[in-house]
């Protein structure tokens, strides 16, 4: 062949090719260099939303960055308490089936276009569409037709009475994006950069890094005082801390509680405990022996000590549940929690026909919710104490998620451990959904195949009741009534774990797991 | 030699095809469904239906496949099931910034572990050699987790040097393909060393020595050139490893490429994404691996592919 190769021209190659990679990059990015005044707030979250179009949005990261932007008909307070957003006021007709809203006026898009009862009748025709095929369309199962019968009022009409509509109407997945954005939309398309009425109008999506979003001036209420927002994706928690600590984002979401001490020690960083609406709780399968028993199931929860969960592993900051829904929840009645007591445990095992104890496998997820596995690994040993043998079986999410979704006759499970977040702080919403015996695996979130006919009847009067103080009356009945079964064991209501910089001011820890920039500022 | 690429280039189809079955039917062996990974708790069954017969996941095993194939033909990959949005677009938008950051741990890898790897072996047994052997052996043992942590720490988070997540800036390149490279500059610096060694005993190297060359132009002009032959198969294949081997790297700096991607796509059972994110770093690792084998050809002449190269 005769050829001189020059090895390094080979090598230099690469390297060229290595350069026209980065230059390529680059020319597109534009570098960013931190600004000398302060005009961005930078909020970095574990996972990326998945959509912010109403009709596909299913995930607390994709709730929190919306917020900013879409507005809902109405707002659900820190507290639980329901306040106008679009809609200014609203009232139902005799028996609540027809509902009359008065939707804002003077407001506009961020693209311009009005904000009227014929725009929000166009989201919400969307949002229930069969077609369509929201997530979520459940929460309005029950509307049957929306009418704009004037130029800013609405009709919700109802197939039967529904309590917590209103508070259905406030979750974060329902919201109102300009009409030119999803007029002549199929079923099937979607669009990336949502258009609402929002304190903030995005402006950029980099996929799988960052959303970006910028004041918006014309807002109706009171005007954002910092002019940026940036929501950083960073999926790996110890670079979420890292990221805290160096400055380059200004909050984080989700600590893990054994971070917590090592935030605390910097003085510029400030934890932040907020309540949350999720209660951790581990499942029975009612419908397999020995679980059916409510005297195992009441003995097992006598066994764990749930204070010591919560000091032990979460610093105290969580708190152990007393019912199956959190305090904050609307027709919450405390009743719990069972007390630790070992002995009562074994007595009540010996009453049930095990004096020896028994041996059971318990289903967990791994890094779902907070330390779940070490978690898991604290019953096994409390569970062990009164004799009970218990093996620990973890599957990775989208598995745990399909193995714990079985019809009765094929679900292969004693227990299981799951986190359910009563979003829109109504009883209804966590005890229908989880409780109720028409909500059975596959139809719903029934997973451990409980029944109690009195239960199911509270729960269904509780639903179409709209005097609130006969509702309430109806959920603690219901509440006592679960609780003296016992259908799982009752663990803790698992709360948030924030954190900022002391300078950043304003930031609204919200129960449903979102962070809030639109009241935040710098201080000094 | 064309006829050889030409013949290499027909047998990378069967195993682009064996590639896509088995991508094709591990993702759907696997237990979880699009639907609820992406509803979670939440999912109604009629959500989970009609999920299904959107995406086509409720006809059967032979038509999605071949619904599959008949898209990568025509280069449609579907749509995402997680956000709706078409898989091409997903991977163009991510695919640069991954071949960003191979390309320059590539980069960084060769620079280091050549050149550590040529003075280890000229100056064989010297404190530098053991020094740069033992930096070699922790490169290729530790575990890139760690590394990168480590590598955050200390010149994030206390020397406040470089920024410790995200990407827009050539500083924030700079710890992820260092951790990214350093596994291939240790191998590297080993592979370079023991070549050069080698060569180094050979007798045309004596014989450069005995005319009374210079050690200098005997090390960098005779015996470089055919030391670092088996070092350029290992570059072109590191570069593969690099290109799909990025995912923890990614994961850690919060660098938004196709590993991650890849990754996130599995846990959410995205199919559409899994698929065609394997059928792409599949095929760019089959293109890389041909085009060794031809530098290699080019480099070395006593290679011969079936004498056919003389034209």
């Amino acid at each position: 062949m005769g050829r001189t190769i020059n090895v390094w021209s080979r090598l230099g190659v690469w390297a060229l090719v290595s350069l026209i990679a980065v230059g390529t990059v680059f020319a597109g990015g534009g570098a960013e260099e931190p600004a000398e005044e302060r005009d961005t707030l930078t909020i970095a979250i574990g996972a990326e939303p998945e959509s912010l179009d109403p009709v596909n949005m299913t995930s607390a990261p994709a709730a929190t960055v919306s917020e900013h932007v879409v507005e809902r008909m109405i707002y659900m307070e820190e507290d639980g308490s329901l306040t106008p957003m679009i809609a200014t006021s609203w009232e139902a007709n005799a028996d609540s089936t027809v509902w009359t809203f008065e939707i804002r006026q003077g407001v506009t898009f961020h693209d311009g276009e009005p904000l009227n009862a014929a725009a929000v009748k166009a989201n919400l025709d969307r949002f229930i569409d069969p077609e369509v095929g929201a997530a979520y369309a459940f929460l309005l199962g029950t509307v049957v037709s929306i009418d704009a019968i004037g130029e800013h009022t609405l009709q919700l009409t109802l197939s039967q009475p529904f309590a917590p509509i209103l508070a259905h109407l406030s979750h974060s997945f329902i919201g109102i994006v300009s009409p030119a954005q999803i007029e002549g939309l199929g079923p099937e398309d979607t669009f990336d950069i949502p258009i609402g009425t929002g304190p903030y109008r995005m402006t950029e999506w980099s996929r799988g890094e960052r959303i970006t979003l910028e004041v918006n001036e014309d807002f109706y209420g009171n005007v954002p005082a910092i002019p940026n927002v940036v929501f950083n994706f960073i999926p790996e928690s110890s670079a979420l801390l890292v990221a805290l600590e160096t400055g380059e984002a200004d909050a984080i979401m989700r600590v893990p509680p054994q971070d917590i001490a090592r935030l605390e020690d910097d003085p510029n960083l400030e934890v932040v405990f907020a309540e949350s609406v999720r209660t951790i709780y581990i499942g029975f399968n009612n419908m397999r022996e020995p679980f059916n028993d409510p005297l195992v199931r009441r003995a097992l929860n006598h066994a764990i000590d749930k204070q010591a969960i919560v000091d032990g592993l979460f610093d105290g900051v969580f708190t152990v549940a007393d019912a199956p829904i959190v305090p904050a929840v609307f027709g919450h009645a405390s009743v719990g929690p069972y007390e630790y007591d070992p002995e009562r445990a074994r007595e009540l095992l010996a009453e049930a026909g095990f004096p020896d104890g028994l041996s059971m496998t318990f289903h967990h997820p791994t890094g779902r919710y907070l330390l779940d596995a070490t978690v898991a690994e604290a019953v096994q040993d409390m569970l062990g104490e009164v004799g009970v043998e218990v093996t620990l079986e973890t599957r990775e999410w989208s598995s745990y998620l399909d193995f714990t979704s079985q019809p009765p006759d094929q679900a292969e499970y004693d227990a299981f451990m799951l986190g359910w977040g009563t979003v829109t702080l109504d009883a209804d919403y966590g005890l229908y959904a989880l409780l109720h015996s028409r909500q059975w695996n596959p139809n719903g979130n029934n997973r451990g195949f409980y029944r109690n006919e009195r239960v199911d009847a509270l729960l269904d009067e509780a639903r179409v009741e709209t005097d609130r103080v006969r509702r309430e009356e109806l959920y603690a009945e219901a509440i006592q009534n679960i609780w003296d079964d016992s259908p799982w064991i009752y663990l803790y209501n698992q709360g948030q774990i924030n954190a900022n910089h002391v300078d950043v001011e304003g930031l609204i820890h919200h129960p449903l797991e979102n962070l809030s920039a639109w009241d935040a500022f710098f201080s000094e | 030699m064309y006829q050889y690429i030409v013949r290499r280039l027909f047998l990378t189809i069967p195993v682009v095809l064996g590639v896509s079955i088995i991508v094709f039917s591990i993702i759907r062996m696997l237990p979880g469904d699009p639907a609820r990974a992406l509803a979670g708790v939440q999912a109604t069954p009629e959500f989970i239906e009609q999920t299904r017969v959107r995406y086509g996941l409720d006809q059967p095993l032979h038509i999605q496949y071949g619904r599959f194939m008949a898209g990568l033909v025509t280069g449609d990959l579907g749509t995402s099931t997680f956000s709706r949005r078409p898989v091409t677009t997903e991977i163009a938008e991510r695919f640069p910034r991954t071949l960003t950051l191979a390309s320059i741990s590539l980069l960084i890898a060769t620079i280091l572990g050549v050149s550590a790897g040529i003075v280890s072996a000229t100056k064989r047994n010297s404190w530098f050699d053991n020094a740069s052997m033992l930096v070699a052996l922790v490169g290729v043992a530790a575990p890139v987790f760690w590394m990168a942590l480590m590598l955050q720490l200390l010149f994030s988070v206390h020397l406040r040097w470089l920024p410790a997540t995200g990407m827009g800036s050539v500083a924030h390149l700079i710890l992820p393909s260092i951790t990214l490279g350093m596994a291939s500059a240790a191998l590297m610096a080993r592979i370079t060393r023991s070549s050069m060694l080698d060569v180094l005993k050979q007798d045309f190297i004596t014989t450069a020595r005995s005319k009374g060359l210079a050690e200098r132009i005997v090390v960098y002009k005779h015996a470089l050139k055919n030391a670092l032959i088996p070092v350029v198969t290992v570059l072109g294949l590191q570069f593969g490893i690099l290109l799909g081997g990025a995912v923890l790297t990614e994961t850690v700096f919060a660098w938004p490429g196709v590993g991650r991607l890849l990754v996130d796509a599995i846990l959410r059972r995205d199919y559409p994404v899994v698929q065609g994110t394997v059928m792409l770093l599949a095929f760019l690792f089959v293109i890389i691996n041909l085009t060794v084998d031809v530098i290699y050809a080019f480099l070395d002449p006593r290679i011969h592919y079936q004498g056919k190269e003389e034209g």
